[in-house]
Order: structure tokens, then sequence, then C-alpha cells
């Protein structure tokens, strides 16, 4: 006689085999059924790869702006649901005095923005002109790809230089070496002195749509209205190392500002910060919720799918009644009947599942490839969507194959 | 002691208000090598009496043994194991699984033994062999005769190498040539020593066999030796 172990593995072998043959003498309905579990496992495959994507695209446009970061804007923190009309403040004053007193910070990058006209020989572009100083390149991460940063001579001289993002770079100048030619930002000639490094896109955003010039050329030039004093800021970038606290390190540069502003007391200050840290959480957050709301919807055709597999096995139950009858009689115990109808479903169900995840992955890598929005379905994913196809079978196969198991072999035998 | 033994068997249904005693008061001793056919009209209880000693279905009180082992003792799984291992079943109707071999239907009750696929289909083959089917190994039911298709499921019983085998009505739904082959294939079984316990109505049938024991309402009304039993082969 052959071992326990040896009898399990062939009884499931066999089942397997009892499972095929039975699916191919209803194909028609077994494909109709399989249908139900695909389109299911093809949402919900669907609709964890997206919600992983938005969070892969959100965490690359966070990277893109720096990884350790405070960034300060010059308006009320309405924080807590209080608005203030006052206009905030923040000047190079700050900036400066922010960079000498509080810890562990690598550089800043006060700024000021504006939108900017370039145009060389007929061509033009509409671009986001920054005002920076060198600290920009440090504190965001970046770096000239080609030619030079800006560097603190420009920004005392107010020099008319300017970095071109990779895009502006491109639809200025084509193929051609920008480094050394002239472009007219809003009429006044400007001289290209690098190109930045790619930071890609996120969300369909651009982050290479830019041009960087020296912080005082813009202030001479550009913002003379929008700004309360000539020292003022519109943003200002703080860097920090590695391993600095961030939440620290806004509690001091809140202390720092609110007493350079006296702002007392519950007093709201005039200027907000935010960390790279708080978008990072934040947005997991949102795309947290997105996914899941995502993943439920999916789940109803998922469950729909389910309740088709226990229906369709409901039905091969009774219409095989007899053939359960006559297996029992040959010596089929409870489990053997059980478990060829759990291999059954599970076997609809992976054959769906597999099916359904093959889309998904077409699907996914459509969407990255047209429409710059990553979905990646990864190996962990496609492993879960068979295994869960697989328990989705034996879920909903488990009633009709429990509920054949239970039949008694003479009744299950005189059944037509 | 003897290889099918009742005692005070009864098994009721209960049709709606009424209780009907299908099975009324059993007690009857088969032994080993013996050749039995019940007979009795349709309703006697003779077909019930069957499925109990087949363990397919549980009296209502009083006992069965088979070969010894009290079946009132024991569960679903462990009366499963029982037929498996002592019981060769053939029905009337066949009972052979559609769109399946002969091969793979003599097979069945091994998958249940939890042999492997080699030496399932090894076993099978020899027993289809023995019954002259060696070459309607690869024919499904429907490619059969009837004659055949009873054949495959007498190989189909005999594959497990029982000590018993229960045949109900096994030619209702042959011809009267085809059912002398297969009364000739039960007679050479038992001379080789199998228990055959046929239930038939037909008395060409029962005089095929040793002893004949007929049940009218529910109760054993004569039990006896056939005098001029009939042999296919002298």
């Amino acid at each position: 006689m052959t071992g326990r172990l040896a009898r399990k593995s062939a009884a499931w072998l066999v089942n397997v085999a009892i499972a095929i043959t039975a699916l191919r003498t209803n194909l028609m309905r077994s494909i109709l059924t399989t249908l139900g579990v695909m389109i299911g496992v093809f949402a919900v495959t669907l609709a964890v790869a997206v919600g992983s994507g938005a969070q892969v695209s959100v965490m690359q446009s966070i990277n893109a702006l720096g990884s350790n970061m405070a960034l300060i804007f010059p308006e009320p923190d309405n924080e807590g649901g209080r608005t203030s009309f006052d206009r905030g403040r923040l000047t190079m004053r700050d900036a400066r005095a922010i960079q000498k007193q509080v810890s562990g910070i690598t550089d800043i990058a006060p700024q000021l923005r504006t939108s900017i006209q370039l145009v060389v020989a007929g061509r033009n572009a509409t671009t986001t002109g920054i005002g920076a100083t060198p600290g920009y390149a440090k504190v965001t991460n970046a770096a000239a790809e080609s030619g030079r940063f800006i560097s603190d001579a420009d920004v005392r001289s107010a020099a008319r230089v300017v970095v071109l993002g990779p895009s502006v770079a491109t639809k200025l100048f084509g193929d051609y070496d920008p480094i050394g030619g002239t472009v007219r930002i809003n009429r006044a000639p400007f001289t290209v002195i690098g190109v930045m490094e790619s930071k890609g896109s996120s969300f369909g955003n651009d982050n290479d749509d830019l041009a960087i010039m020296p912080i005082s050329t813009i202030r001479q030039r550009f913002s003379g209205d929008s700004l309360a004093g000539p020292d003022d800021l519109q943003i200002l970038f703080v860097g920090f190392e590695d391993g600095v606290s961030l939440p620290r390190a806004k509690r001091e540069i809140t202390r720092l500002l609110r007493e350079r502003y006296r702002v007392r007391g519950k007093a709201i200050n005039p200027f907000t910060i935010r960390t790279t840290e708080e978008f990072m959480k934040e947005s997991a957050q949102v795309t947290g919720i997105f996914q899941i709301v995502l993943v439920a919807i999916a789940s109803i055709s998922l469950l729909v799918g389910g309740i088709g597999i226990m229906n369709i096995m409901l039905v091969s139950v009774s219409e095989r009644t007899r053939e359960i009858g006559l297996r029992m009689a040959l010596g089929a115990k409870r489990s053997d009947i059980r478990n060829q109808f759990l291999v059954e479903a599970a076997v609809l169900c992976v054959i769906g599942g597999a099916i359904g995840l093959a889309l998904a992955i077409a699907a996914g890598t459509a969407l990255t490839v047209y429409a710059d929005f990553p979905v990646p379905i990864g190996i962990g994913v496609g492993i879960g969507a068979i295994v869960f196809s697989a328990v989705i079978g034996l879920l909903f196969g488990g009633y009709p194959a429990v509920r054949a198991s239970r039949l008694s072999p003479i009744e299950a035998l005189r059944s037509e | 002691m003897a290889l099918v033994e009742t005692r005070d068997l009864v098994k009721n249904y209960i049709m709606g208000e009424e209780t009907v005693r299908a099975v009324d008061g059993v007690s009857l001793a088969i032994e080993r090598g013996e050749y039995v056919a019940i007979m009795g009209a349709s309703g006697s209880g003779k077909s019930t009496f069957m499925n109990m000693i087949g363990c397919l279905d549980v009296p209502t009180s009083g006992e069965v043994r088979i070969d010894g082992i009290a079946t009132q003792d024991r569960d679903g799984d462990a009366l499963a194991e029982l037929r498996n291992q002592k019981i060769g079943f053939i029905f009337q109707q066949f009972n052979l699984l559609a769109r399946t071999t002969a091969l793979d239907n003599v097979a069945v009750p091994l998958i249940y033994a939890g042999l492997g696929s080699e030496e399932r289909r090894a076993r099978a083959k020899a027993k289809l062999e023995e019954m002259g089917l060696g070459d309607r190994l690869d024919h499904s039911p429907a490619k059969l005769s009837g004659g055949q298709q009873q054949r495959v499921a007498i190989a189909r019983a005999l594959v497990t190498d029982p000590v018993i085998l229960l045949a109900d009505e096994p030619t209702g739904a042959l011809d009267s040539r085809t059912s002398e082959d297969i009364m000739a294939i039960f007679e050479r079984l038992n001379n080789q020593g199998i228990t055959i316990i046929v239930v038939t109505h037909e008395a060409e049938i029962a005089d095929h066999a040793k002893r004949r024991i007929e049940f009218r309402d529910g109760k054993v009304v004569e039990d006896v030796l056939v005098a001029n039993r009939r042999m296919v082969r002298a």
C-alpha cells in the first residue's frame, strides 16, 4: 500500500484532471463563469496598480523637489481653520537668519518666481522663471547637465544669464547646443550658461519645464509689482542634512520667525512652513484613500464573479448528483467529493484570474506608455491576484462542494 | 463467521404522515463463496435490503456485519473505505462516467484506494482484459454496446479485489443473449471464490444462483437452495 501522502497527492492530481474534464464538458458555461472572475481580477489588479502608481507619482514629484527640506511661504498660516487677511512676509534677511541660527542646514534656496516668455530666432516658449541663488542646486538635488549653474558672482552682478530646463532647451534650440547662445526673455537678451539635468515628469507634469536666473536679475526686471519690499521672497527652500528631524527643524524656524516678526501668543504667523515629510505623509494618506476606494469598487465586480462561480457550482453539483452517488459507492469519502468540487471551482477561478491578470498587465503597460502614468504590476501583485482568485474559488465553491459531500450515497445514486 | 450477516434489520421511510417499513426485521447470514439471488416484486424491500448490506443506506435499527465488521459503529468515511475494499457494485444502468474512457472508468475506485496513476492504469487494464475488452480501453461508454458497458462496470467492481459482488438488476437493461454472457461471467467469478449477491425480479437470472431468497412486504418469505441450477457452461 502507498503512504498517506502519496494517496493525498494522487487524489489531488486526479481531482484536477476530473475538474478539467468537467469544465471542458460544459465549455461555454465554463467560459462565461470564468468571465466574471476574469473581469473582477482585472479590475482589482488594475485598481491596486493604479493606486500604487499614483503613490509612485506623488513620491517622484516630491523627490523632484528635493528630499529633505522645509518650504517657507510668505503667506499667513491658516492651519486650524483660522484665516488672516494680512499680507505674509518673508525676506532675504529672514533667510540668512535661518541659515545662521538653525542647525543641520545644508543650504538655502530663496526664490522669486514668475511666468516668462523666451524667444530664440522665431521659436518661443513660455515657462516658469525661477530667480535663484547657487544654493538652489544643492537644496533641490539638481545640477547642470551641461554648462554651469548660477554663481554667487552672477547674483551679485544681477547678470543676464539663464540656465534652461531640458524641455525648454529642446523647444528653443532643438538639437543645437544652447550653451553660450542668446535668448530674449521678455525682450531682454540673456546668455544661456547651462542646461539642467532632467527630473522627468510626475502626474503628467513636466519637471523640466523651467528656466533659472539669478534672483537679483529677476527682482530687477520682472517682479517689482507683487512684492512688498525690495528684499522680499516668494518661496524659501531650506535643505537639511540627512537624519535631521524635520518637525524639530520646523519648530526652530517657526520660533525664529515668530521672534523676528514679533508674533505673540495665539496670533497667526505671517508665514507658512511645510516640510517634504509632511507632503509625503499627506499624499500617502490621500493616495491610500484613493487606492482603498478604487479597490473597494473593483472588489464588487470580483464579488459578483464569485457569486457567479457559486451559482454554477451549485448547478454542476445538482446535475452530477448521480455521479457523486456513484463515486461514493465506489469508495469516495466526503472529503474526496468536497475536494473534487473545490478544485473545480479553484481551477475556474485561477484560469479566470490568470487571464484577468494578463489583461491588467496589458492595460497597465498601455497606460504607462500612452498616458505617461506609471501603473506598476509587480510580481507580488501578480502572485497575489492568482492566489486571491484561488481563494475566491475556494470561498464561493466551498458551499456547493460541502453540500455535494453531505449527500447520502443512496439518495444521490437514485436521483435522475 | 458469515461474510454478510444481518440481525433484526429494519428500515423505515417516512412518507408524509405515514411510516413505511421497507425492511421489517430481516436476519440473514450469507457465507463466503455463496451465490445468492434476492427476488421479490417491486416494493418488496429487496433493493433497500441490498443497499443496506452494501453500506449505501443506513438501517433504522438492527445490525449489518460485513466480514465481521459491524457497520452501525462506523461513520460515513469508514463505510466508504469498507465499500472500496470489500464490495463491488454493479448497477442496472451500468453507471459509467460519460465522456470517460473504459480504462479511466475502471480506475475510479483505485483513486479512492489511493493508488498512483501507473498502478491504477495497470490494474484497470488487466481487469478489462480479463473481461475481454483489451481492445476497448480507450472507448467511451457511448461507443460501447450495452453488454460491453456492463462488462466495463464489472471490471470496475472487481478492480479493488472485493470479497462481495453486489449486483442490482444487472441484466435489466440487456437483451437475453447478452444477459447470458453476463451470467457466464458471474458464474466464473463465483467459481473463483467471489461471493455474489444479485437482486433481480427475473426467475431465469435467479436460477443461475445457488441460493434464492424471496422478499415480500419487507420480510424474507422464502430462503432455499436452487434445485435445478442453470449453468451457462456445463
